[in-house]
């Protein structure tokens, strides 16, 4: 077995380091989530009703969270085998395919957001979405219709600390050495 | 693939299946290893919370049902050398009443072997793969070799919490871990930067990549990535393995391959899922079940989590993931009979941690969110510490592992695992959480919270003992009524004890295989 030095910091791929492949205009481009969130870039999986209140639920839960591209990086995770997944839901005895997690999660937000308000959760005013998120997370939405309500917000919780401070950039802004033996050759893989 | 037959055939490459590789094949067998995931090597243990997830279990479906599922999506590894490559590698020893836990206390079972029969086995596997400690300071710990590698370093999360217990009364001692704390038969020393869940590149952590699969192959055994075991063929009378078959490669081709000795050390889930799938006209209920045992006595530690916020600094990212120091206090079975506990624990303290992940600084207070969450971050990754009670979960027999009805992508039964806590081990979580409170108010800790009752390791499901009537493999981990057929691994232990299973485990596969 060849081992790595003691800090020898290896980045695979150094050009390509925290990208990952986005198609626009037909042709592979690769870029950080971030970079495809403020692009506009189009989603893989997610629809544009289940972009808008996953967009703004990850912003209610961890503040950040959507300028570091917690859409992109999910809309990529549910498109990749799972082996390759780096979504938090892996470990919480959820079989794979995971977009019907999801899918089913959002749909039922949507529909409490349209019981309440009717409109869906992704246009509702901040402090209508406030107080639903806020119910969301105390586990006290009636009728909830998607997959259990404390793990939802659970992994979208999750989904949204990993991109906000999991990353080499997130450890920075709380000030935590990164402290890497091999650099991640992307963000959430690729 | 070799071609036709083997001596040995060992399906997984984790831990176990690792050092029996190694042993037989420096023996001049020929051995092969089927490993049901993909090759990793050093340079695939990207250092990253997110990454390593990649590292965990990616089989076949599990269904986890009852009160406290055995998380084996956490606890499980796929690839090369299993979960032991994501392993904290933190190496206690059993102790000798948790051989003997049925004959003197009256519950739970019995071991076929005692403490000073494996005794000889811990201090083996602890020279080659190197054990960082201070046995003195250890006055809980058994009989034994000193550990070849001095202590590992404390940080100030580990000096802050240890003043806690030593206001109580109680003693802290460096916390045994195989990690390097200095170089050691030309491994590096650790450079305490917490990444011992993604993998140790460096080699400073003894994993299978770095200690025993090196030794295999140096020695002639050849390991086949992608190649699933789908069933384990005996003769026509049944009393012995003729080989396996399995499948192999993204497109599931089909093969087979003859093997004198079949080891299956394949984790505890999995080792009994190929036995009940592998019935056949002498073996009804699978292999080594002709008593209804196979399966059962699955059982998971709780993990008492306790957490909380100091005045000073504590560098929380410095150091391993399974901590600085241990405190084995509660370790006698009835410390907390008072409560309604029975069992055993330790402390591990101070365990590196990350800012996300299952088991990082955000996920100890899942509660927060919104505004709440960026300040509480800053404030954790300069102030928090932490530590987790190993928590012994008492055997049950009708904690198992069953077929269930589903099948996979290649048409086979998926396991289904129970598991409940018997009372007297919810007890005992919560003493530990009682406890550990106690220790952080006499620490000074500004504000103490606890988590979640977490699942931690997974155990039994094919456990040894005497009587066949009871058991489903000997002391060596040969499977009753088949003679040529082995398990290793945690799934072995009759009971759990109150501290992590690789080292125990490592033991029992290094005495079996000089036997084999």
């Amino acid at each position: 077995m060849e081992f790595f030095s003691r800090r020898e910091f290896v980045c695979r791929g150094a050009g390509a380091a925290l990208l990952l492949p986005f198609i626009v205009g037909g042709c592979e481009k690769r870029m950080t989530p971030a970079e495809a969130a403020k692009g506009d870039v189009p989603l893989r999986t997610l629809t544009i009703s289940e972009e808008a209140a996953l967009r703004l639920l990850g912003d209610l839960l961890v503040p950040g969270s959507s300028e570091a591209g917690l859409v992109h990086y999910i809309d990529h995770q549910l498109s990749v085998p799972a082996g390759e997944n780096m979504l938090m839901i892996r470990y919480l005895g959820v079989p794979p395919p995971f977009v019907d997690f999801y899918r089913s999660g959002l749909k039922a937000l949507n529909a409490a957001a349209r019981q309440r308000h009717g409109t869906d959760f992704g246009v509702l005013t901040e402090e209508q979405s406030k107080a639903l998120v806020a119910d969301f997370a105390a586990s006290k939405i009636a009728d909830w219709q998607g997959p259990p309500l404390p793990l939802f917000y659970f992994v979208v919780r999750s989904d949204a600390i990993d991109v906000t401070y999991g990353t080499a950039h997130g450890f920075a802004s709380l000030g935590v050495p990164y402290m890497p033996h091999i650099v991640p050759p992307s963000n959430w893989g690729a | 693939m070799p071609a036709g037959h083997v001596d040995a055939l060992i399906v997984g490459s984790g831990a176990t299946g690792s050092l029996i590789a190694a042993r037989l094949a420096e023996k001049g067998k020929t051995v092969a290893i089927l490993e049901a995931g993909p090759e990793r090597t050093a340079g695939d243990l990207v250092s990253s919370t997110l990454w390593a997830r990649r590292l965990k279990w990616s089989g076949a479906r599990v269904i986890e049902t009852g009160s406290r599922p055995v998380g084996h999506g956490f606890n499980a590894g796929f690839g090369t050398g299993g979960s032991a490559t994501h392993h904290y590698a933190v190496w206690p020893r059993l102790h000798p009443d948790d051989f003997r836990m049925h004959s003197r206390f009256g519950r739970g079972l019995d071991w076929p072997i005692s403490y000073d029969e494996l005794r000889p086995y811990y201090d083996k596997v602890q020279l080659e793969a190197g054990i960082s400690g201070d046995a003195k300071q250890e006055s809980w710990r058994p009989p034994g070799a000193p550990y070849p590698m001095g202590p590992v370093p404390v940080f100030g999360q580990g000096k802050v919490i240890a003043r806690g217990f030593e206001k109580l009364g109680k003693k802290t001692a460096p916390l045994p871990l195989a990690v390097t704390s200095a170089p050691y038969n030309g491994r590096a020393a650790c450079i305490w930067d917490g990444w011992c869940d993604a993998g140790c590149p460096i080699g400073a952590l003894a994993n299978p990549l770095t200690i025993h699969l090196p030794k295999a192959t140096a020695a002639g055994a050849t390991i086949h990535h992608a190649t699933r075991v789908t069933r384990i063929l005996t003769s026509e009378d049944g009393a012995r393995i003729i080989g396996v078959e399995y499948v192999q490669g993204p497109k599931d081709t089909r093969g087979g391959l003859e093997a004198d000795l079949v080891i299956l050390a394949a984790f505890a889930v999995e080792n009994p899922r190929l036995l009940l799938a592998s019935a056949n006209a002498k073996h009804p209920h699978g292999l080594g079940n002709a008593n209804d045992v196979l399966g059962r006595y699955i059982m998971s530690h709780s993990a008492g989590l306790v957490y909380g916020f100091f005045e000073e600094r504590t560098e929380p990212y410095m150091g391993a993931f399974g901590g600085q120091l241990v405190n084995q206090d509660s370790y006698p079975k009835e410390t907390h009979a008072k409560r309604g506990a029975f069992g055993s624990y330790q402390w591990m303290i101070a365990q590196a941690v990350k800012p996300n992940d299952l088991l990082g600084i955000s996920t100890t207070r899942p509660d927060l969110y919104g505004d709440a969450v960026a300040p509480f971050m800053k404030r954790a990754v300069q102030h928090f510490a932490g530590m987790t009670a190993v928590c012994e979960d008492l055997p049950v027999a009708d904690n198992r592992v069953t077929l269930a009805s589903e099948r996979d992508a290649q048409g086979e039964p998926i396991a289904s695992v129970a598991h409940d806590a018997a009372p007297e081990s919810t007890s005992l979580w919560e003493a530990s959480l009682a406890e550990g409170k106690e220790v952080f108010a006499a620490a000074g800790a500004q504000e103490i919270w606890s988590g979640s009752r977490g699942a931690m390791h997974i155990m039994g499901g094919t456990i040894m003992g005497r009587d066949p009537g009871t058991s489903v493999a000997d002391s060596y981990g040969r499977v009753h009524g088949v003679r040529n057929l082995y398990v290793a691994g945690p799934g072995l232990f009759p009971t759990s004890g109150g501290v992590n299973p690789t080292f125990t485990a490592l033991a029992l596969a290094q005495r079996a295989a000089e036997k084999m």
